[in-house]
């Protein structure tokens, strides 16, 4: 006689990228040393500080796919969100601050509402937003990189608490947790997954999937933004052309994170761990001193086995395995 | 966020078929008539020898290399994102290559590009991965072995190698313009005539019916992305003969700019519907939008903005024209 288990819920789901992190964790105190070398908590400071800023780019990008999309973009709003608010924040950085922030949630939102209205493949749609975006940031930089004058601003973001966190990190932190809360206690979280779930299904079912799929690319390039002006900031410089780095990071956070290819899956909780796990990686690599190309050899080779692992052949057969191994059950008969 | 978008598809009868081709070339054709009139009569010195040879030039790299994108993009498999870094990666290859002759040298260039990228293709095709994904973490891979093997300096071809001809003028025209036109006509006839052709057109357009009928997605998809190996590998034989150097930052916006070239020439970015002669339209126009700006003295960055524009419009003004939704 067989007996058939429950369906593990999500929770289950988001426990791997907590893992992953910790043993990342484990993993940047202890080998260092072997190799001559030691982390020390600044290394944890370090990577809580390249969260703050790539990694809100990952819950961006993690937004839009969890509603079954994709945002190519991020990391030129990521770019533009800097660059404004470098540009514009010269007498008052919470001005610069809204400025660039601002405007990205109103470029996220046009890129949404296409998406949403036509129905158009985001991919494609932010592929054309994406080099939108590049062009505006490099025309307002004069294609080089501009100094940010106000430097306190960098210090007040920089300065460590507790020497673990800054200002800059606790930002970050802040906004995860406002995702997270929103996600989980308020019927946008459900929203959201059902739209990525199944969009026919749920515009039937009396989900506003437009309004969400819009609203998903606005706060994806809000968030991105916000990555860029904290990183601007923090460095009193902003970039013309942050290059494919900070896409390939957020993929591959998100991907780590638990969040769905297909949609429907992920949360702030997942793509927060993600996010730290390839800035602890990063650190490791720093503490090592290796070469930069080893960081982006490991960073691709990263990417690429993700997103295999989130292949429908991979789901697929890793599901039918699973579904062997506890249908197979053995329960001792009655005598 | 599906790469080949499931849709229902509606009968699409041959002669409504022609009849939208017929349509979209009909508009490329005359979106790069208004380009040239625009810049005649805007700009002075757009309207000149040099400088139609110098549109030519640039949008032979891209048209070739926008040649086997629109194979990817019409098997529904979107787009590759680093063409750019392979282009260059094959332009060092073949200038280290030259040590063991011309004939050598392209061959090993040719297999390189097409084994990289098709290994992409093998890894798309077999597993279902994101094609756009698997080809940034593929780029970035490329990126950080070259620089390895490399040590990140310029690669330079060995003394007295023989390979300028490859750049140099032909009857007065250069000799890349008679590669790309070559390759254009037999990419079209490639496509529009081969059962692998035809067999990706299906695949594009329904990934399940193309199943159904027996084609192996594995091997389709493997064999688009080999053609945009083969391309791209020419195109990095054609850079670095040009250039007679090879660095990884050699491309600049080539990706960028062979992808707008795919979709300026009216190919679906949902795949299933396209030609490689309005690509290589569409590569004169992308071209020619690019050296218009130049001559008028916008920057990089503005001849990105532009191109984003045009992009962004084609791809709405596609979707909506083709009725094939995602809604």
């Amino acid at each position: 006689m067989m007996i058939r288990r429950t369906e593990r819920s999500g929770i289950g789901e988001a426990r791997w990228p907590f893992f992953l992190t910790l043993l990342l964790a484990v993993v940047v105190v202890a080998v260092p040393p072997i190799f001559g070398h030691a982390a020390s908590l600044f290394t944890f400071y370090n990577a809580l500080q390249s969260t703050a800023c790539l990694g809100l780019i990952a819950l961006g990008l993690g937004l839009t796919m969890i509603v079954g999309e994709f945002d190519l973009s991020v990391a030129s709003t990521y770019a533009l969100g800097g660059m404004l608010a470098v540009k514009f924040g010269g007498g008052s950085p919470i001005v610069g601050l809204l400025i660039g922030v601002g405007a990205c949630v109103i470029f996220g939102l046009v890129q949404g509402f296409i998406v949403a209205r036509w129905g158009i493949n985001s991919m494609a749609i932010t592929l054309g937003g994406s080099l939108v975006a590049l062009g505006i940031t490099g025309t307002l930089g004069d294609n080089k990189s501009q100094s940010y004058e106000n430097y306190d601003v960098g210090v007040l973001l920089n300065n460590p608490i507790v020497g673990l966190f800054s200002l800059r990190s606790l930002t970050a932190i802040a906004m995860f947790a406002l995702v997270f809360l929103l996600m989980n206690l308020t019927k946008l979280g459900r929203g959201m997954r059902a739209t990525g779930g199944g969009r026919r299904a749920s515009r039937t079912a009396g989900v506003r999937v437009d309004a969400i799929i819009t609203g998903s690319f606005g706060a994806s390039a809000g968030l991105a933004a916000l990555g860029g002006v904290l990183q601007s900031f923090g460095t009193a410089t902003a970039t013309s052309n942050p290059g494919l780095f900070p896409l390939i990071f957020a993929v591959t956070a998100c991907l780590l994170g638990g969040v769905g290819l297909t949609g429907g899956r992920g949360g702030a909780w997942g793509i927060a761990c993600g996010s730290l796990t390839l800035a602890l990686l990063s650190e490791f690599f720093s503490t090592l001193a290796a070469a930069q190309y080893v960081s982006s050899l490991v960073t691709g080779s990263m990417l690429i086995l993700v997103t295999v692992g989130a292949s429908p052949l991979i789901i697929r057969t890793w599901r039918e395995s699973r579904a062997r191994r506890t249908t197979a059950v053995p329960v001792p008969s009655a005598i | 966020m599906s790469t080949a978008t499931v849709t229902p598809v509606t009968a699409v009868t041959p002669k409504a078929r022609r009849s939208t081709s017929s349509r979209i070339t009909l508009g490329v054709t005359i979106a790069a008539i208004v380009v040239l009139i625009i810049g005649t009569l805007t700009t002075d010195g757009f309207y000149s020898l040099a400088n139609g040879k110098a549109i030519l030039n640039a949008a032979t790299i891209v048209g070739i290399i926008a040649i086997g994108m629109t194979y990817v993009v019409i098997s529904g498999n979107l787009f590759s994102l680093s063409v750019g870094v392979t282009a260059a990666v094959c332009a060092m290859t073949f200038l280290w290559a030259l040590n063991y002759g011309m004939v050598a040298a392209i061959v090993i260039t040719l297999a390189f590009g097409a084994i990289v990228i098709g290994l992409q293709g093998l890894l798309v095709g077999t597993t279902g991965a994101n094609p756009i994904m698997v080809t940034i973490g593929a780029g970035a891979l490329q990126e950080a072995v070259a620089t390895w093997v490399s040590a990140g300096v310029s690669v330079y071809p060995p003394e007295g190698a023989i390979y300028a001809w490859l750049a140099a003028p032909l009857f007065g025209i250069p000799f890349p313009v008679y590669v790309f036109i070559a390759m254009t006509i037999i990419g079209e006839l490639v496509l529009k005539r081969s059962r692998f052709g035809r067999s990706l057109f299906l695949m594009g357009e329904s990934p399940r019916a193309g199943r159904a009928s027996g084609l192996s997605i594995a091997t389709l998809t493997t064999g688009a992305f080999v053609v945009l190996g083969l391309c791209t590998a020419a195109a990095g034989i054609l850079i670095g003969a040009f250039n007679q150097s090879g660095t990884l930052t050699a491309t600049g916006t080539l990706t960028v700019d062979s992808i707008s070239a795919v979709l300026v020439g009216g190919t679906a970015v949902i795949g299933g519907r396209g030609s490689v002669l309005r690509t290589a339209i569409g590569a004169l126009v992308v071209s020619a939008i690019e050296d218009l700006l130049l001559i008028r003295g916008f920057s990089t960055p503005v001849q990105l903005l532009v191109l984003g524009l045009i992009v962004s419009a084609v791809v709405v003004l596609s979707q909506i024209n083709s009725g094939r939704s995602n809604r």
